[in-house]
């Protein structure tokens, strides 16, 4: 220490003059000089032989700064101390040797050795610090480091040294281009391609890269939340206005072949219990876009895949035999493999076709392409492509996802059910426009493409797909439908009001060609269209089957569509060439035409509250095309949200958000894994009293959920309860209620049978039935795993029992058991360790955040609530913690190994590797080791765990979203009074206090 | 910043007796500092400006002395400067006393406090002179200090004066 502060206080003091002292007498010679850097071996030397036996030494260096000679000093004091005057020395008798008086000028010489050495100090700056941070505040410039101009001229030539000292420091430039080179468009182009390798951009990367935080995820590079502040102007935006996404990095998988083979096949990978399947009729006739959550084959309710929705083509176009039948699954990226794996074995699609006699979507190798594009190079050679191969005379933009290896196969087809399985990742953009006035944005921006009827010039346009399409009256009535219904959809003023999922096919212009000048909001325009039929014919019916139709399906129109895209470049060239600066650009014949896929995204479906809340539409493209309708959209006034929002959206529609909310998928499990690592590392980097203590505050698992131990331990628990009520004389015998242990409240059971009676023994007998022929195939298999129920009639079940009172139950528990004992066995005997997607809102204050504790209140907690109506909730005692003082002692251990090493160099082989592996192991307020029974480690018996938590800006209060047992449900409320049924208590990982939340289950 | 504040005391030590400035020196100076304020101030006073007291610069030549005290209690330290009237080494006495030149908040300001002083000086002591040997001897002085000054200062404030000087030796 003392060593570090000395060293500190020399540099400090290395530019100061050093004392002059004349501690032991006068050097004889005239021209010995005296010098205070003394330490320099050869000017002793020369010395020596005039003082022959003389020790003395003219000028005694102070101590502390004899560690550092300095040569400039030196020299000064050189000057400082030659002397005419010829004063002797000895060690003896000093007092003769003095003269008795000073010459003038040896004063005045000892004076200007002084000026100069003085002066020089007071030049010489000092400090650590760079010259224009000397400057006082008032006096300092932006970028005064960049160009010493800017500095005061007096300090510019210090700063002019400094700035060398810099270069040279600096690293050399590792792009040996100059910046003209760089920013040339071949060479960007080659080092965006070479930059997104490991993670794909999407289209709108550069954009959003200038705007966003980007994170590298899923394999592609994405924006996660606005460097502006915007959390509360995107809840606006999804709530009032428009926000928009970039959804492309969702991946589609196209499925091609009869219908029945499809179905048959992915019927394996879904249950009816969890909803409307592949099948559903809607779906099916290409009317509606379905959702559904996949299962590994016949694995149901166990082995979860992850979500999806899908969509058909419809069956109505001319070129396609209605047997052969297109379904595209929308899914993300997270769950791809896994899911692409298993449709690849239902499908018994295990043959890879070769890229180059790729049918459902052909990828050219490399030379194809080129002999392709060869013969009209010219014209194509500025037009963005896509490109797979690097070359370097013809570079081009990576569209799609040009990064993946050409070879690997990307389609595979089965020769037993005529199944085409294809990936068509990157092939498709997806946009998603999310509020009420995403209406108004798309018919503002899009405008549907003009119907080609002049003949002549058919072969100057690329568009020949269009052209032959426009020749069929057919085609072109369908178009007209379409683009009657697309102008109708301006007149609806919320998306929510149309059918959930409805899709609506379109082909419309270039959206570059009317881009307005500035940007502007689009408004819905009630007047125009007040009192029509039409508007009110379509929320009614819906967008008819036809309607649905779209040239996007077509792989080879998608291309070309692709390939012939006007670059922006010419776009604007063109522009500049009219004749009246600013008017309208007219493309005619030439200009794109490009087909579209608008799909209704429903809202919040769940729950009595703000239904529909967050509807929009997705817009499919063909890639390419992203950057030309991105721009176009928010010039009509949508706002732009990143992954944060995206979270934020299906929090508030109380919705899982995929894949974080899917603890029994692989996808997952992965993500709570990487989650809780980067938890854990963000925690340790802060010091331990920074920190909370989370083995004090009696918080196991503050970074991850033990999902698999929670419920492990409610089952055992609650058998082990059932043990002791067997044992206890006639607990067997549940059908009638005993009391005090069972669930229904006595005055309940004697009103509720009458109305109930019926219906009930009916589902009881069924659920009998179904327990017996399924529970052995079910049990058996995967008893246990974990599973999360899904199963739409028990949860519909649960939700009842879930409610406040028994009055609020009555109305609509038509067809609901009650909560009977009976009932809960039988959904324990299927689901012995399953979990159940809450959601929570909290009944006073707290904001719950992710991690957080669902807990069972205890009696004495209900009643005090119903006493006081201030009462915030229990309070967690502290928790002793046993790893301090293990900590403690392993430090000390290391300490005294330590100090055995500096005096033993010999042990230093066995001591420092047992204290250091001891350290790892334990880090201070984290528990350590095997997990305690998580359940009852606190006061409060643990149920579950919060996933999603914050306040709510749509209700106004914190609300949390997340999984709790379901035998700890069941357990819970059957012991709970009828009026607080439902009431849990939330504690978050960092703090001691419960809070009170009421807890709904919405189907 | 945070800190420390100082007071920088700058002293000429002044005496007839010419072995007075042999036996200058930093641990005599400290030592004789302490005895005086304990003397003048009590035991209080020493203690006071004892905490951070150090002599931080010499000159024996020239006699010039720089002592640090905190910035809290140098008036003891300072009030005690005049009741120094000796200096006191390995048994001989010597009669001086102290005057102080400056009294500033840091180094730098004492510095260059003592770049005007010596200069002022040295013009005083030609304009004294009477010999033409040693005249000659001190116009070098002079000039190489001004010399010095023009090579490496950056200030205008010292290059106007040093302008001053040349002219005065002129």
């Amino acid at each position: 220490m003392s060593n570090a502060k000395e060293r500190k206080h020399a540099k400090k003091m290395r530019n100061q003059p050093t004392n002059v002292t004349l501690s032991s007498g006068f050097v004889a010679d005239k021209y010995v000089k005296h010098h205070n850097g003394g330490g320099k071996p050869f000017q002793r030397k020369k010395q020596e032989p005039h003082l022959g036996t003389s020790r003395q030494r003219s000028v005694k260096m102070s101590p502390q700064l004899s560690s550092e000679p300095d040569v400039n000093e030196q020299s000064s004091s050189k000057i400082m101390f030659k002397k005419k005057g010829g004063w002797k020395a000895g060690p003896e008798g000093t007092s003769q040797e003095i003269p008795k008086y000073i010459t003038a000028s040896t004063f005045a010489q000892a004076r200007a050795a002084e000026i100069s050495a003085m002066l020089k100090a007071v030049t010489q700056k000092s400090s650590n610090s760079l010259v224009f941070q000397t400057l006082p505040r008032h006096m300092r410039r932006r970028a005064m480091s960049h160009n010493i101009k800017r500095l005061p001229r007096q300090l510019q030539e210090i700063a002019q040294k400094e700035a060398e000292k810099a270069v040279h420091q600096k690293k050399e430039h590792s792009k040996n281009k100059c910046h003209k080179a760089r920013r040339c468009h071949i060479n960007r182009t080659l080092a965006f391609n070479h930059r997104q390798r490991k993670n794909i951009w999407l289209e709108t990367h550069i954009w959003h890269a200038k705007r966003f935080h980007m994170v590298k995820k899923w394999g592609y590079c994405l924006g996660e939340r606005p460097t502006v502040k915007s959390h509360r102007a995107c809840y606006r935006a999804m709530t009032n206005l428009c926000l928009l996404q970039d959804m492309s990095y969702y991946c589609c998988l196209e499925l091609k072949g009869q219908e029945e083979e499809i179905l048959k096949a992915l019927s394996q990978m879904c249950s009816i219990d969890a909803g409307l399947t592949f099948a559903a009729v809607h779906c099916l006739s290409g009317k509606r876009q379905g959702s559904v959550v996949l299962y590994r084959a016949n694995k149901y309710p166990r082995e979860m895949l992850g979500p999806v929705s899908f969509i058909w083509k419809s069956e109505r176009t001319p070129s396609d035999t209605s047997e052969n039948r297109q379904l595209w699954i929308w899914l993300h990226p997270t769950l791809k493999q896994d899911i692409l794996d298993e449709i690849k074995a239902v499908c018994l699609c295990l043959e890879p076709i070769e890229s180059s006699v790729c049918i459902p979507n052909p990828l050219l190798t490399p030379a194809q392409e080129k002999s392709q594009t060869g013969p009209d190079d010219e014209k194509i050679s500025k037009k963005r492509k896509r490109k797979d191969y690097q070359d370097a005379k013809s570079v081009k933009k990576l569209i799609g996802d040009g990064t993946r290896d050409p070879s690997q196969p990307r389609s595979w087809v089965s020769s037993a059910t005529g199944i085409t399985v294809s990936d068509l990742t990157m092939e498709l953009n997806r946009f998603r426009l999310i509020g009420p006035l995403s209406h108004c944005v798309l018919t503002a921006a899009l405008k549907a493409a003009l119907i080609h009827t002049g003949e002549a010039d058919t072969e100057e346009t690329p568009h020949h797909w269009w052209i032959d399409s426009c020749k069929s009256s057919d085609s072109v009535s369908l178009h007209q439908r379409q683009e009657a219904v697309f102008q109708l959809l301006g007149g609806i003023s919320s998306p929510a009001e149309i059918p959930a999922g409805t899709i609506l096919g379109l082909t419309v212009g270039d959206p570059r060609v009317n881009l307005p000048q500035k940007w502007s909001k689009a408004l819905p325009d009630p007047e125009r269209f007040q009192d029509n039929e039409k508007v009110r014919q379509l929320l009614l019916e819906g967008v008819p089957v036809e309607c649905t139709h779209s040239f996007i399906w077509n792989q080879d129109i998608c291309k070309s569509v692709t390939e012939n895209k006007i670059s922006d470049q010419d776009l604007n060239r063109m522009r500049s060439e009219l004749l009246v600066p600013g008017s309208q650009l007219v493309l005619g014949p030439r200009e794109s035409k490009i087909p579209i896929l608008l799909i209704q995204q429903p809202g919040k479906v769940t729950g009595e509250d703000r239904v529909g809340w967050g509807s929009g539409w997705d817009v499919l493209l063909p890639k390419g095309w992203g950057m030309a309708f991105w721009i176009p959209f928010i010039y009509r006034g949508a706002r732009v949200g990143g992954l944060k929002e995206t979270t934020v959206h299906s929090q508030y529609k109380r919705a899982p958000n995929i894949p974080a909310d899917f603890p029994d998928c692989l996808a997952g499990s992965r993500v709570a894994k990487e989650q809780a690592k980067d938890l854990l590392e963000m925690y340790k980097r802060r010091p331990p009293a920074k920190r909370p203590n989370y083995v004090k505050l009696g918080t196991v698992t503050p970074f991850y959920c033990p999902w698999e131990q929670l419920t492990q331990e409610w089952e055992s628990r609650v058998q082990a309860q059932e043990a002791s009520e067997a044992s206890a004389p006639g607990g067997k015998e549940s059908d009638a209620p005993v009391p005090g242990k069972i669930h229904q409240p006595s005055h309940e059971a004697s009103r509720e049978p009458e109305v109930m009676d019926t219906e009930c023994q009916d589902q009881e007998g069924n659920e009998r039935v179904l327990d017996q022929d399924a529970s052995e195939k079910l049990v058996t298999a995967t008893g246990s795993q974990l599973c999360v129920l899904r199963n739409r009639k028990l949860l519909k079940q649960l939700s009842v029992w879930c409610g406040p009172s028994s009055k609020d139950r009555r109305t609509p528990c038509r067809g609901h058991q009650d909560l009977t004992r009976e009932a809960c066995l039988s959904i324990l005997a299927h689901f012995p360790r399953a979990l159940v997607w809450v959601s929570l809102s909290l009944l006073r204050k707290g904001s719950p955040e992710p991690h957080t504790m669902i807990c069972v209140p205890t009696k004495e907690d209900l009643l005090q609530l119903g006493q006081d109506q201030h009462y915030c909730g229990p309070q967690e005692s502290r928790h002793s913690d046993p790893f301090k003082s293990m900590i403690l002692k392993a430090k000390e251990k290391k300490k005294m190994a330590k100090k055995q090493n500096q005096g033993a160099t010999s042990s230093e082989a066995l001591a420092p590797g047992a204290p250091a592996t001891g350290q790892e192991a334990l880090t201070l307020g984290l528990w350590s080791g095997p997990l305690p029974e998580v359940t009852t480690h606190c006061s409060r018996t643990l149920l579950g765990f919060v996933t999603q938590g914050d306040f709510s800006m749509a209700v106004g209060c914190g609300e949390a979203l997340g999984f709790v047992s379901v035998t700890g449900l069941l357990d819970m409320l059957a012991s709970q009074p009828a009026t607080t049924r439902g009431l849990v208590l939330l504690r978050p990982p960092a703090s001691l206090q419960y809070r009170f939340a009421r807890m709904a289950i919405e189907v | 910043m945070v800190r420390f504040k100082h007071r920088y005391l700058l002293c000429e030590v002044v005496s007839d007796d010419s072995r007075c400035r042999l036996s200058l020196d930093d641990r005599v100076l400290v030592g004789l500092g302490r005895d005086t304020t304990a003397r003048v101030h009590g035991t209080f006073g020493a203690a006071a400006c004892s905490v951070g007291f150090a002599v931080r610069y010499l000159n024996a030549y020239t006699g010039i002395v720089l002592l640090l005290c905190r910035k809290e209690f140098y008036q003891p330290l300072w009030s005690a400067l005049p009741f120094i009237t000796y200096l006191e080494n390995k048994g001989h006495r010597y009669p001086c006393f102290f005057n102080t030149l400056h009294v500033g908040g840091t180094i730098r300001t004492c510095q260059k406090f003592l770049i005007q002083y010596n200069r002022r000086q040295l013009l005083i002591l030609l304009q004294k002179c009477t010999d033409e040997g040693e005249r000659e001897a001190i116009q070098k002085a002079v000039t190489r200090s001004s010399l010095l000054e023009e090579e490496e200062s950056a200030e205008e404030e010292l290059s106007d004066s040093a302008g001053e000087a040349t002219k005065a030796t002129e």
